[in-house]
C-alpha cells in the first residue's frame, strides 16, 4: 500500500473543509496539508447545493443575542449553548472573510450593501444570499483559493477508516481508497479534520446527493468517536416529487415559503393554518414536515403521494426573478413553479446530530477533530434553514485555526498507528470481490431506505423503532454476501457496497436514539409520545461504539448557561 | 402495445475498460422508461448500471445541475446528465459517450486534470486589492455587476471546452471556462491581479475563433464568447486610456530626477499594454472574417504525419481489410497515443484504392464491413455505406471519411493529423 504523510489530513471538500485548508495554511503557510475528497475538486457534498443561504448578523437592528435566540428556539433547547454561541458570534466575520479575502460576491441592497432575505423561524431577515443557489458562490470561490495557494487535492479518493495507534485513543490518520484505480493508500497525519459532511441518503426521500452516503459518521463511530443526539434528523418540508427519478427529494428552497407560497392538501387547504395558526408555512422545517407527514398520512396526500407547494399568489415575475434556480429546476420536469402547484414530499435533509466537539473543534479522540455536518450539537433538535452553512463554514474556519495552534504546541511528530490496522481493514474491504456469486448491495440499500422512510422516518413509535432495529442488523447480516464483479478502478457497485455499510452504522444510530428519547422534540416526532416535556426532555443522549459494536448510551441534562426555555416564553 | 414500444428506448453507451487499453467501443441497451418527461440521461445510466450492467461507471454528485459532474456528449451535443430529460431529446435513439478532448479513466468517466490545469493558467481566483475587512458597498444596477451578471454561476463542467474545436489546435489556449472566470475577475473593481491576469489570458482569447460552440453548450446559460470579446474589447480600451496618460514634455523632464528603474517599469509597462491594444484590435478584425468562414486546415499548427498502416500484402485485392494505426495525437489538452481502426479496400490499380476512416459519419461509432452484402454498418443507429463510401441508408450527414495515403517500399501509409 502507497503511503503518505502530512502534517494536516483534511477528509472531504465542502465548505467546513475547505475552510479549514484556508485557515490553516493562512496561519502557517509552511504546514503541509492534504484534502482528500469522495468528488471531483469543489464539487461533492452539500455546501454546493446550499441554496437559500447563510443566516449571519450584519445589520445594526439586528443582535447576535437575537440570532442565538432563534437558534436555541429552533433547536427546541437541546442546543449545545456554547457553540450555538460561537457559531451565531463567527458567522459575521465568517461573511465578511468570504467577500473581502475570497472574492464572493453576494446579493445586493439597491443601496449596494449586502441583501438579507427572511428565511423560517427567524426574528429577523439576516440570511445573506446569491439568488437561489448560494452554494455555488461560496463553493466556487473557496475552490479557486484552495488552487491559489497550491493546496493538494486527491480527487475522487474516498476515505474508508480513521486509522489510531495501539490505544485506539490517538487518530494517526486514514485509510483511502482511490476511486479512480481502485488502490488503497495510508495517509499518515499529525491531526486529521473529518468535514465529510452528513448527508442522509438512508431514506426513500433525500435531499443531498446521490453521491452522500454518511461516511464521516461512520468513520468516526467505528473509530469509537462520542455522538451525541444522533435521534436529531431533519426532514425538510419541501422535496421535488419527480417519480422515479434519482431528483426526486431534491428541494425547493425556504425562501419560498418565506417570501409567502402556500402548502396545500389534496382537499385544497391551506392546512398551516391548523397545525401553526400564527407562522403558518413560515414556522420551522420540523413543524412544517410533521405537518404534511399527517396530512399525507391521513390520505390527504395526492395521488403521487405529496402535497402541494403554490407561488403563483406571489406574481409569476416575482416568482422567476427571485428564484431562477427553482423555476428551473421544475422547468425540466414540465412543473410551473411560478403559475401552478408544484407537487413536494418531506424530504430527508440533515443531521443535527453527530461528533461531539468543542470550541476548538477538537472530538473525544486525541489528533482528531471535526465540523460541518459530521459534527452535533450546535443545532440542537432543529435546525434552521440557512444556519447549515453558517455552521460548517464558522466552524471549518475554527478548526483551521485550532488545528495550526495545535501543531504549533505539539510539534508535527506524529502517533504510530497500530500495526497491521490498515491491512485488516483493506482485506475487509475487498472481500466483497472473493464472493463470485454474491448478492448485488442495491436491493439492501433500497430496502433500507425504505424502512428507514417508514420506521425511523418523520413519524416515530416504540414498536416501529424496535422493528426497524432488527431490520437493520437483518441487513447489514445480508452485507456479508454481497459479490462484486468488475475490476477495483471506477466500480460504483464497490463503492454503493461502502456506501451501504456507512448507510447502515448511521441508521443504526438514529433508531437506537431514537427509541431512548420518550417526548416529541423539534425533528423527533414519537406517535407514542406526542408532547415535548420539558421536565424530562432538556437531556442529550451521547453514545459510543460498545465493544460488541452495539452503541452504548449515555444521558446528561443540556447545560442551559446562557439562556433558559422561560427567558424566550417571558418575551 | 403500441405505449410499450413508445417507452423502450435504445440507449449506446461508450464503454473503455483501463485495463484492456483498446480503443473503445458502444454498448446497446435497451430499456423500459415509465415517463419520459421525468427520466433524466442520468437515471437512463443508473437504470442500466443497477438492471443490465453493474459495470459500466459514470459520474455524479449532486443530481440537480451545481456541481457539473456529469457532462457528457448525449446525441452529439454536451449536457449534464441530470439536467436533460429524455423526452427534450428529439432523436430516436440515444447516444451517450464521454466528453472530447480528456483522457478516460473508465466508460464514461475522464480525467478532468487538464480542464483545472488550464484553468489555473488564467489566475481564476480572487485577489484583493484592499486589505479590508467590511465587504464592498458595491450597487447591484453598477455597470461591472451587470458586465459580471451570472457569468459567476459557472461550475466548472467542462462542456465548454469538450465543444470547443479550437483547444484541438492551440495547446496555449486555456479553454472558454477558465477565460469566462478571468473576465468576471476583470470586470470586478475589488480584484487586484487586472493586469497579470490580463497579460495571462489575452493571448488566449486570440485562439477562439468564435464559433460560439461554448455559449451554445453551456448548461448554465454563460457566454464565454461574451467573456473573450469582453476582454478583448477592455484590453484595447486600457491601452488607449494609458496612452492619453503619456508623458508630457514637462513629464520627461522631470525624468531626470526617477531613478532609472522606475522610469523603466512603467515605460514597460506602457508598451506592453499598447501591445494588448493592438493585438486586441487585429484579433476583433480577423476574428470578424474567420468567423463566416469554416475553419480550414491551415490554422491547423499540428503538422501532419505520416503512419505505416501495414505492408501491402497484407491487404487482398478486391477486398475490404481492416487494420489499426498507432500514432501520438496532440488533442486539446494534452497528448495521447492514439489507435484508431481504418478499412483498406484494395483495388488493382493502385489509384482507385481507398483508405476509409472507420469512424460513422453520424456519433463516430465505429463502422464494419459486411462482405456479405458488400456495405460498410454502423450498429449504433443503423446507418450504412456503399463500398464506395457514399451514404446507403440510416442518419449520417455524409460519406465516409477517407484518409491521403501514399505506397512507399511496398508498405501503406496514411496521413493523420
Amino acid at each position: 500500500m502507497e503511503k503518505l504523510s502530512t502534517d494536516i489530513l483534511i477528509i472531504g471538500m465542502g465548505g467546513a473543509a475547505q475552510l479549514a485548508a484556508l485557515n490553516a495554511y493562512d496561519a502557517n503557510p509552511d504546514l503541509n496539508i492534504l484534502i482528500v475528497t469522495k468528488a471531483l475538486r469543489g464539487k461533492g457534498g452539500c455546501s454546493r447545493m446550499v441554496q437559500g443561504g447563510f443566516n449571519v448578523v450584519l445589520n445594526q437592528n439586528d443582535s447576535h443575542q437575537k440570532h442565538f435566540a432563534d437558534t436555541l428556539k429552533g433547536g427546541q433547547f437541546i442546543n449545545n449553548q456554547e457553540l450555538a454561541r460561537i457559531m451565531v458570534e463567527q458567522a459575521t466575520p465568517t461573511i465578511k472573510e468570504m467577500e473581502t479575502k475570497y472574492g464572493c460576491f453576494f446579493d445586493r441592497n439597491p443601496d449596494g450593501t449586502i441583501h438579507q432575505k427572511p428565511f423560517a423561524g427567524q426574528s429577523f431577515d439576516r440570511t445573506v444570499h446569491k439568488g437561489d443557489l448560494t452554494g455555488i458562490e461560496i463553493i466556487s470561490r473557496t475552490t479557486e483559493q484552495i488552487m491559489k495557494r497550491n493546496i493538494p487535492v486527491l480527487e475522487e479518493h474516498r476515505a474508508l477508516e480513521l486509522l489510531t495507534d495501539n490505544t485506539g485513543k490517538q487518530v494517526t490518520g486514514a485509510l483511502i481508497l482511490d476511486m479512480k484505480c481502485g488502490e488503497f493508500k495510508v495517509v499518515e497525519s499529525a491531526a486529521t479534520l473529518v468535514a465529510t459532511g452528513g448527508g442522509p441518503t438512508h431514506y426513500r426521500f433525500f435531499a443531498p446527493g446521490p453521491e452522500k452516503s454518511l461516511d464521516g459518521l461512520g468513520m468516526l463511530y467505528r473509530a469509537g468517536v462520542r455522538m451525541v443526539d444522533m435521534e436529531m434528523l431533519q426532514f425538510h418540508p419541501t422535496g421535488l416529487i419527480v417519480p422515479g427519478s434519482v431528483v426526486a427529494g431534491s428541494l425547493l428552497e425556504e425562501g419560498l415559503r418565506g417570501a409567502g407560497a402556500h402548502l396545500l392538501n389534496s382537499e385544497g387547504e391551506r392546512y398551516m393554518k391548523r397545525y401553526d395558526p400564527e407562522k403558518k408555512e413560515r414556522a420551522t422545517r420540523d413543524v412544517v414536515s410533521r405537518s404534511s407527514f399527517l396530512e399525507m398520512a391521513a390520505g390527504r396526500g395526492y395521488d403521487h403521494g405529496g402535497v402541494h407547494i403554490i407561488a403563483s399568489h406571489l406574481g409569476p415575475e416575482f416568482v422567476e426573478k427571485n428564484f431562477p434556480g427553482m423555476c428551473l429546476r421544475c422547468r425540466i420536469f414540465g412543473y410551473d413553479l411560478a403559475r401552478k402547484p408544484v407537487p413536494v414530499s418531506p424530504t430527508a435533509h440533515y443531521l443535527m446530530g453527530g461528533a461531539v466537539f468543542d470550541a476548538n473543534c477538537q472530538t473525544s479522540l486525541e489528533r482528531l477533530f471535526v465540523a460541518g455536518e459530521d459534527s452535533g450539537g450546535v443545532h440542537g433538535a432543529n435546525r434552521l434553514g440557512g444556519n447549515g452553512i453558517a455552521d460548517s463554514c464558522v466552524f471549518g474556519r475554527l478548526a483551521g485555526k485550532a488545528m495550526a495552534e495545535y501543531l504549533k504546541k505539539n510539534g508535527d511528530k506524529k502517533a504510530e498507528t497500530s500495526i497491521g490496522l490498515a491491512e485488516e481493514l483493506k482485506a475487509r474491504y475487498t472481500e466483497p470481490f472473493n464472493r463470485k456469486d454474491g448478492i448485488s448491495p442495491y436491493p439492501l440499500r433500497d430496502q433500507l431506505r425504505e424502512l428507514n422512510w417508514n420506521k425511523v422516518g418523520v413519524a416515530r413509535n416504540e414498536t416501529d423503532l424496535n422493528d426497524g432495529i432488527r431490520e437493520i442488523d437483518a441487513i447489514s447480516d445480508e452485507t456479508k454476501s454481497v459479490g462484486i464483479d468488475g475490476i477495483k478502478a471506477y466500480n460504483l457497485p464497490w463503492n454503493n457496497f461502502i456506501d451501504l455499510l456507512n448507510m447502515i452504522e448511521v441508521s443504526r444510530m438514529v433508531a437506537s436514539s431514537a427509541l431512548l428519547r420518550k417526548e416529541t422534540r423539534g425533528a423527533h416526532f414519537r406517535e407514542d409520545y406526542p408532547d415535548q416535556d420539558d421536565q424530562n426532555g432538556l437531556i442529550n443522549f451521547f453514545q459510543e461504539r460498545g465493544k460488541d459494536g452495539v452503541p452504548v448510551f449515555e444521558q446528561k441534562p443540556v447545560d442551559l448557561k446562557y439562556l433558559k426555555p422561560v427567558d424566550v416564553k417571558k418575551q | 402495445m403500441v405505449r410499450e414500444y413508445e417507452h423502450t428506448k435504445t440507449v449506446s453507451v461508450f464503454r473503455y475498460d483501463p485495463s484492456i487499453r483498446d480503443e473503445g467501443h458502444f454498448d446497446t441497451f435497451e430499456i423500459q422508461i415509465a415517463d419520459k418527461r421525468l427520466t433524466t440521461i442520468l437515471d437512463v445510466l443508473l437504470k442500466i448500471q443497477k438492471e443490465q450492467d453493474p459495470t459500466l461507471s459514470f459520474r455524479f454528485a449532486c443530481r440537480v445541475s451545481m456541481c457539473g459532474s456529469c457532462a457528457l456528449v448525449i446525441n452529439g451535443k454536451e449536457r449534464l446528465a441530470c439536467k436533460t430529460v429524455v423526452g427534450d431529446l428529439k432523436e430516436k435513439e440515444i447516444t451517450i459517450r464521454p466528453l472530447n478532448h480528456f483522457p478516460i479513466i473508465k466508460d464514461l468517466v475522464v480525467d478532468m486534470d487538464p480542464f483545472f490545469e488550464k484553468y489555473k493558467e488564467a489566475m481564476p481566483y480572487f485577489d484583493p486589492k484592499e486589505d479590508t475587512e467590511e465587504p464592498a458597498v458595491i450597487k447591484p444596477d453598477s455597470k461591472e455587476r451587470r458586465d459580471i451578471g451570472l457569468s459567476t454561476e459557472c461550475i466548472a463542467c467542462g462542456c465548454c471546452v469538450s465543444s470547443c474545436s479550437m483547444v484541438n489546435y492551440h495547446d496555449a489556449y486555456c479553454g472558454p471556462a477558465a477565460i469566462n472566470r478571468a473576465f468576471t475577475l476583470l470586470a470586478d473593481s475589488r480584484d487586484g491581479l487586472n493586469e497579470q491576469r490580463m497579460s495571462k489570458v489575452l493571448d488566449s482569447c486570440y485562439n477562439c475563433r468564435t464559433e460560439l460552440n461554448c455559449t451554445d453548450v453551456c448548461p448554465k446559460e454563460i457566454s464565454p464568447t461574451r467573456a473573450i470579446k469582453y476582454i478583448q474589447k477592455q484590453a484595447c480600451i486600457e491601452a488607449f486610456r494609458k496612452k492619453e496618460k503619456t508623458p508630457t514634455q514637462e513629464d520627461i523632464r522631470s525624468d531626470a530626477k526617477i531613478p532609472a528603474d522606475v522610469e523603466d517599469n512603467s515605460r514597460r509597462r506602457f508598451l506592453k499594454q499598447m501591445t494588448y491594444g493592438l493585438g486586441a484590435a487585429t484579433a476583433a478584425v480577423v476574428g470578424g472574417v474567420l468567423a463566416s468562414a469554416a475553419v480550414g486546415p491551415t490554422l491547423r499548427k499540428t503538422p501532419k504525419q505520416w503512419i505505416h498502416a501495414g505492408e501491402m500484402e497484407g491487404f487482398p485485392l478486391n477486398r475490404v481489410s481492416t487494420a489499426n494505426i498507432q500514432y501520438t495525437n496532440l488533442d486539446g489538452f494534452y497528448k495521447s497515443k492514439k489507435t484508431t481502426p481504418i478499412m483498406i479496400y484494395r483495388k488493382p490499380d493502385i489509384n482507385q484504392s481507398v483508405v476509409y476512416s472507420s469512424r460513422c459519419t453520424h456519433l463516430g461509432c465505429t463502422v464494419r464491413w459486411d462482405e456479405g452484402k458488400q456495405i460498410f454498418l454502423c450498429a449504433c443507429h443503423g446507418g450504412a455505406f456503399n463500398s464506395d463510401g457514399s451514404v446507403k441508408d440510416g442518419p449520417p450527414p455524409r460519406p465516409l471519411d477517407r484518409y491521403a495515403f501514399k505506397i512507399q517500399d511496398g508498405a501503406l501509409f496514411v496521413e493523420v493529423v
